[in-house]
């Protein structure tokens, strides 16, 4: 556990000296003061009511969830993989005492908690502006369905992350990873329209899962159904990309 | 003798032809290991074999008694390496590059990684960023990241790649003195032949995948000038032998 301890926060000290996951983090804090101008303009503008305190966060979450949000997250996971491949420095970790299990687990453990940060800030940020700058309408209820909806969107985006790290270990360059995972996204995202009774199996519609939580009459089944699927789609993504990562000759 | 690298019939041939074929070895306590050979002929797939980068097709490598294959943390344990070039996280300063690596063992603290830059001769430049430093620099940082926990086996590919004569006598120093005052064991691949005659206490030269001969370096500077003289004399008649079978 010392081991995976040690890989975890070198994987953490990575991420942060970088700076790259801190001007992401930067960046969809800038979302939310867009948003929030955007509106201020179209009620003042316009005498529209725009969003609501709490409606604000969610309006957020919408937008994050299918933008920039999976661009960081896959700007991270290749940078994670392909840029230290390409680099060479992954063998400065893979000659130390440690399995390469372990390295990948940190790996993917530090880029959950980027993600997990990065959704949180947001919340926080959301709110705040919603509650400065909206009129309130806020419940307890919907507070905390706002939370709820932040927290649960950390699955499909790991689900993602997850597919990408799999594509970036089994492409060597980085900039094919991010090509050819922005193609599958548009691609899944058509499927989704096209085959509509089908989209709930593919990860881009599993972005949107939140919404779940969101109606009165709580859909406990396709909840848990929709999480299975997220689960057993982790699971082989996370096997399949080990696989390659383990395989691999540095 | 204590066996501290057991090589058993290793194989690892890639799509060109090249790599290396049933290469068996010991390596003992103490050992100052010069491993020779010309361009080509396997000594960086064995290294990366040893070291766990790349995974052999057939045989095993063992370090204290522990398989590289199947063991890895434990065979790792006490094993300091700097294979092919030196490289570092170029966004983390030299200190804080030896700090990750440091995390690993429990003994490591921030006192040794100055000794170990110290040694080195790299403690002035210890708060820069290796993306400013030469190609010596990074090699002594290389060399400071490959003995910073007290290993008890030092493998060495090139060690000495893009230092000037003051950084080569230095590490050429260092290595003397680890394995004198500490008896850590060195594994070294090297093209500088009389670098290695005067480093190593025991040479093994390998051609086109095979392991020819291994000699204690008294004993063969007991029958040649230099150790240049036997590399020369080993490989041609290696050499000479294979086109005559063809």
């Amino acid at each position: 556990m010392a081991v995976f301890q040690a890989a975890l926060v070198n994987e953490i000290e990575k991420l942060y000296k970088k700076k790259k996951a801190l001007v992401a983090i930067l960046l969809s804090l800038a979302v939310i003061v867009i948003g929030q101008l955007a509106i201020v303009v179209v009620r003042s503008g316009f005498g529209l009511r725009g969003a609501g305190s709490v409606e604000f966060p969610m309006l957020v979450l919408s937008v994050v969830v299918n933008t920039i949000l999976p661009l960081f997250t896959a700007l991270v996971a290749i940078d994670s993989f392909s840029g230290e491949l390409s680099q060479n420095s992954m063998r400065i970790t893979l000659t130390r005492p440690v399995s390469r299990f372990k390295i990948f687990t940190a790996k993917i453990t530090a880029i959950v908690l980027f993600i997990l940060a990065t959704l949180l800030l947001l919340l926080i940020f959301s709110m705040l502006a919603g509650f400065i700058f909206n009129t309130n309408s806020a419940t307890w209820d919907s507070l905390v369905r706002t939370v709820f909806s932040y927290l649960v969107s950390l699955f499909p985006m790991v689900v993602l992350a997850l597919g990408i790290v799999l594509l970036a270990n089994l492409f060597k360059s980085g900039i094919s990873v991010f090509f050819v995972s922005i193609l599958v996204f548009i691609v899944l995202k058509v499927l989704g329209v096209v085959f509509s009774q089908y989209s709930s199996l593919l990860m881009t519609t599993q972005l949107d899962w939140y919404n779940l939580f969101l109606v009165n009459s709580f859909p406990l089944g396709k909840i848990v159904r929709q999480f299975l699927i997220m689960l057993g789609s982790g699971i082989m993504l996370f096997t399949a990309g080990f696989y390659l990562f383990d395989k691999k000759e540095f | 003798m204590e066996k501290v690298i057991e090589i058993k019939n290793l194989t690892k041939v890639y799509g060109n032809g090249r790599g290396i074929k049933d290469i068996n070895l010991d390596i003992y306590k103490g050992d100052i290991f010069g491993f020779l050979g010309p361009n080509g002929a396997g000594k960086t797939t064995a290294m990366k074999i040893m070291t766990g980068l790349v995974r052999p097709e057939l045989g095993d490598v063992k370090i204290f008694g522990y398989s590289v294959m199947e063991e890895y943390e434990l065979a790792m344990e006490k094993v300091g390496c700097l294979i092919e070039i030196a490289e570092a996280y170029p966004y983390l300063s030299a200190f804080d590059n030896l700090k990750q690596l440091a995390r690993y063992y429990s003994d490591v603290d921030n006192k040794r990684i100055d000794e170990v830059l110290e040694l080195t001769g790299m403690i002035k430049y210890k708060q820069e960023k290796p993306k400013k430093f030469s190609l010596g620099m990074k090699q002594r940082l290389g060399l400071a990241a490959a003995v910073l926990s007290r290993p008890k086996v030092v493998i060495l590919d090139e060690p000495l790649n893009g230092l000037d004569v003051e950084g080569m006598i230095d590490i050429r120093k260092m290595i003397q003195y680890l394995a004198e005052r500490e008896q850590t064991t060195f594994f070294i691949s090297s093209h500088l032949i009389h670098d290695v005659e005067l480093t190593c206490n025991r040479i093994g030269v390998i051609y086109d995948g095979k392991m020819l001969n291994v000699e204690s370096t008294p004993n063969i500077l007991k029958n040649y000038a230099t150790l240049e003289n036997y590399f020369v004399s080993e490989v041609e008649r290696n050499g000479r032998v294979s086109s005559c079978a063809r």
